[in-house]
């Protein structure tokens, strides 16, 4: 082994008197002032509010039109249409085939992306700053124009079929799939966002062109820009491009969806031979974006399963090398959105690491965080944010969600002090109140007969579901038997 | 959920399409000052005062193309070993140092490197500069925690390899697309191989390769230049290098004359998927460079050729053209996952008619036009961050670039015509000869044994 040397070069002796052995880590020297993106925003008189973060280092832009309608709004009948609706938004409008936005946009240099999430559908831009005008033309020209063929449809619907597939081949995004079915049964953000078999078979383009015609509307929509761009230069773009899009039809005013009732809680295991690893999910319902415990949950989380040092990965990677990751997350939603903690492993340790998860789990209600444990994963949560503020799709992601979730854009300052008030007594009465194991799913998708019987032995109640047998269609997750 | 982990960036490259650059009108150029200590330590310092973040990296010129005979692995094994103890730093203290402020460290092994990296709160800085030295200068290993982190690796294959329908087949593309050159050896290793690793073998790599001669330190963001500067001789200049040379890889890969054709099976594989690889000149060279562009006209983005042919053209449901730049020669990879109910040959017809007709028909000034202009725009994403400065920097050098590479290559790529392209896709692709890998589902392997009885 080699040593440190303890000489100093000569040119640091002036002020380096007692030239030693360093052997702890130097302290560190004063912080210097975060800096915060300052959001200005005008709405404009068809309700079109746009929102403009300038930033001028770098010659870039990001832009995105936000519609507040996603996946939750997908009919009963029709899991996948908000998803469907953004893939084909791109794919022509009256003046344009998709091959030419395509290459129109490309030729610019610029990404253009639609897709749906639970609450909200995008089209995302990101250009650089010359070429924002005629990117946004694109933009402006699907959202308002897109003309939604057969043709394109069915070319998008066979796609969405063939990657269903490989989802449903892989024990992770299967994981997923199953955990979401039992956290919110047949309620919104209970199905597949991408939809089933059955349902993209039955979306016609006639459901595309009724979901598109109620939900984007400026009226019900956001468009945010970050980066290169001043802001009355985005404001006169947006009104040029947007100032004739036409509200809707008058609606009543959408109730405040009711949260769905958590249906009783499983333990299920999807049995897929020759998987490579098991995939270990617990989880049940989470919280609102706007609930008052947002931040209390989002400190637990960060103790509990957010980031390396987190409670989940320390017992099951780093002190017993059971897995590459393990960790948890809340995604809070308009309505109550999902609390997911999760690992993969090889299929013979899954029910070793399903007990640890649940043992963690528990411990975060039963103990109070320590002091110096809850000053650093509060410091995880405020890195995470300003990191994610330092780049121009970052800062519109941050944006963009408070306005879906018609949040203040001064929350952008008061996040580190929200962060920073929590308390470690309402982190463990959050967790008592919030995290009982015994009302938690727990999903393994693996090879079930290197752990079935462990499994059987940790937990009462294990149903065993064959993946030739699985029905993500329906709460019971089991392919119906066919009426004779 | 993300879950933060040391990520080996082992096969992730093979994923992202080309990226390198194109000239536009006003291109902020990567303002950087450099200087080497007495001992040999490659020291970069880029400096950005507008957050009060900074990264720091260090790059070590060791890389799994450097695993030890019968270890492969060992390079990103011993990479994750860099995180336990040192002389004077418990195990796990660099995420005392960087999670714990706010920051987060990574690390990754490539086949040419090993690089590690924090982001952390500007004020932080001297602390993580002596943290990247204490690990330079000493690695302590013991038994059981070697025992557990190699567990760990295992963990990462089955994640990477096994687990993911498409894991085999990347891992076949590392394996079977070189004969001799140590890059045969896929970087995340084998479970044997991790599992004939020993604690000695961890000593000995890091008394060969883990020395200020041999590592490239990049500090990146918001610092004072004499301040960073002063702090980096007290903690760097005292390493002094063991003597004797640092052991190098001389293992040339020959010209390919033949064709290669294989066909890899995996379990729960729902469609079936083709790659083709050849190999690429050094990354340096205006030929890379030209074939970056053909790689983007090819694959990069929805109005590009083989998307256009393969996905509109529903034959495949999706498809990757991929540059992998290596020190000494990379790879031009083209894959493509199929659509339902075509087959294999039918994609490989399709990318090759493709191949053939860029090689022999003129580009249109518009298409090369877009390439460039798209990747122009993916380099000034790289560039938004300190992190992503450091790493085109670090990487740069890696590849047997120099660091004014990072500045000229958007000049370069803008003097590159059509003809250029044409040339350097004609010598190494259309003219070369690939590796044909079929990747299908295990029950076909059985389906076709049936068949022969």
């Amino acid at each position: 082994m080699r040593r440190l040397f303890t000489i100093v070069p000569a040119a640091l002796l002036s002020f380096c008197l007692f030239a030693q052995e360093q052997t702890t880590p130097p302290a560190p020297a004063e912080p210097r002032e975060a800096r915060l993106p300052k959001p200005v925003e005008k709405t404009l008189p068809n309700g079109l509010r746009v929102i403009v973060v300038p930033r001028h280092e770098t010659p870039l832009v990001a832009a995105r039109l936000m519609v507040k309608a996603g996946g939750a709004a997908d009919t009963k009948a029709l899991p996948g249409l908000a998803y469907m609706t953004a893939a084909v938004l791109t794919k022509g409008t009256s003046s344009r085939s998709a091959e030419e936005i395509a290459l129109g946009v490309e030729a610019l240099g610029a990404t253009l992306e639609a897709g749906a999430g639970w609450d909200s559908s995008t089209v995302d831009v990101s250009v650089m700053a010359s070429n924002l005008a005629p990117a946004m033309a694109f933009v402006a020209d699907v959202v308002r124009n897109a003309t939604f063929t057969e043709s394109e449809l069915d070319r998008e619907r066979q796609l969405a079929l063939d990657e269903l597939q490989v989802v449903l081949g892989q024990p992770r995004s299967l994981g997923s799939l199953v955990m979401a079915r039992l956290t919110f049964g047949d309620a919104p953000y209970g199905h597949n966002l991408a939809g089933t078999p059955e349902s993209l078979a039955a979306i016609t383009n006639d459901a595309l062109k009724k979901f598109h015609g109620t939900h984007y509307r400026p009226e019900k929509s956001v468009l945010v820009f970050a980066g290169d761009v001043k802001p009355e230069a985005a404001f006169s773009l947006a009104e040029k491009l947007f100032g004739s899009w036409k509200r809707g039809p008058r609606q009543p005013a959408e109730a405040v969806r009711a949260a769905s009732k958590s249906p009783a809680p499983r333990i299920v295991v999807v049995d897929l031979p020759e998987a490579g690893q098991a995939s270990v999910l617990i989880g049940r319902q989470g919280i609102r974006r706007t609930d008052s415990s947002y931040m209390p949950a989002m400190v637990a989380n960060s103790v509990l399963g957010g980031g390396y040092s987190s409670r989940l990965n320390q017992e099951i990677r780093i002190r017993r090398g059971l897995s590459y990751g393990a960790g948890s997350s809340y995604e809070p939603r308009l309505s109550i959105g999902p609390f997911v903690a999760r690992t993969d492993t090889k299929n013979e340790s899954a029910a070793e690491v399903a007990e640890l998860i649940v043992g963690e789990i528990r411990r975060l209600s039963k103990e109070t965080v320590e002091g110096n444990e809850l000053a650093a994963r509060k410091a995880v949560l405020i890195g995470e944010f300003g990191q994610s503020l330092e780049t121009t799709t970052g800062i519109v992601n941050r944006v963009s969600a408070l306005a879906l979730y018609a949040l203040p854009l001064a929350e952008i300052n008061r996040y580190v002090s929200g962060v920073q008030s929590v308390k470690a007594e309402q982190v463990r009465d959050f967790a008592r109140l919030s995290l009982d194991t015994d009302r938690m799913n727990l999903v393994i998708v693996g090879d079930s007969k290197a752990f079935i019987e462990p499994l059987k032995k940790r937990f009462e109640n294990v149903e065993v579901i064959p993946i030739d047998d699985l029905d993500l269609a329906t709460p019971t997750l089991r392919t119906r038997l066919q009426k004779e | 959920m993300i879950v933060a982990m040391r990520l080996a960036r082992l096969l992730v490259p093979l994923l992202l399409v080309a990226a390198s650059l194109n000239a536009a009108t006003s291109f902020p150029p990567m303002v950087y000052e450099h200087r080497v200590l007495e001992n040999g330590l490659d020291v970069y310092t880029i400096q950005d005062r507008s957050t009060p973040t900074v990264a720091i990296h260090v790059w070590y010129r060791v890389g799994s193309k450097d695993d030890p005979e019968g270890r492969s692995g060992f390079a990103h094994l011993f990479e994750h070993i860099m995180f336990k103890s040192t002389k004077n730093m418990p195990a796990e203290m660099l995420d005392r140092l960087t999670e714990d402020v706010g920051g987060w460290n990574n690390a990754t092994t490539l086949a040419d490197a090993t690089a590690y990296f924090e982001v952390v709160p500007s004020h932080y800085l001297e602390t993580l500069l002596w943290a990247e030295a204490e690990r330079m200068g000493s690695l302590n290993v013991d038994e059981a925690s070697f025992a557990s982190e190699r567990d760990v690796v295992k963990e990462e294959f089955r994640f990477r390899v096994l687990a993911p329908p498409y894991g085999r087949l990347f891992y076949a593309i590392e394996r079977d697309s070189w004969d001799v050159h140590p890059y045969r050896r896929p970087g995340i290793g084998s479970i044997e191989d991790l599992e004939a690793a020993t604690v000695e073998d961890v000593k000995a790599f890091h008394a060969a390769f883990y020395r200020p001669d041999n590592a490239i330190l990049v500090v990146s963001g918001d610092f004072d230049q004499e301040q960073a500067d002063g702090w980096i001789d007290r903690y760097f200049g005292p390493l002094s290098n063991p003597e004797g040379e640092i052991p190098r890889i001389d293992a040339p890969e020959p010209v390919r004359e033949q064709e290669k054709r294989l066909v890899e099976y995996a379990p729960n594989v729902t469609l079936p998927a083709i790659a083709l690889t050849w190999h690429t000149p050094v990354p340096a060279s205006d030929d890379a460079l030209a074939l970056q562009i053909a790689a983007t006209i090819l694959g990069g983005g929805d109005s590009s050729r083989l998307q256009q042919r393969l996905v509109r053209g529903e034959i495949a449901q999706d498809v990757y053209v991929s540059p992998d730049d290596r020190r000494e020669g990379g790879l031009f990879i083209v894959f493509a996952i199929l659509a339902s109910e075509r087959r294999p040959e039918e994609a490989e017809a399709a990318i090759r008619e493709e191949l053939a007709a860029l090689a022999s028909k003129a580009i249109p000034a518009g298409e090369l036009a877009k390439a460039k202009n798209l990747i122009l725009t993916r380099a000034l994403r790289e560039r938004e961050t300190s992190n992503g400065k450091a790493y085109l920097l670090g990487e740069s050098l890696i590849l047997g670039r120099d660091a004014a590479f990072v500045n000229q290559s958007l000049s370069r790529i803008q003097a590159i015509t059509g003809a250029d392209v044409q040339r350097a896709l004609t010598k190494y692709v259309t003219e070369g000869k690939p590796v044909v890998i079929t990747y299908l589902d295990e029950k076909q392997r059985n389906a076709e044994a049936g068949d022969t009885e």
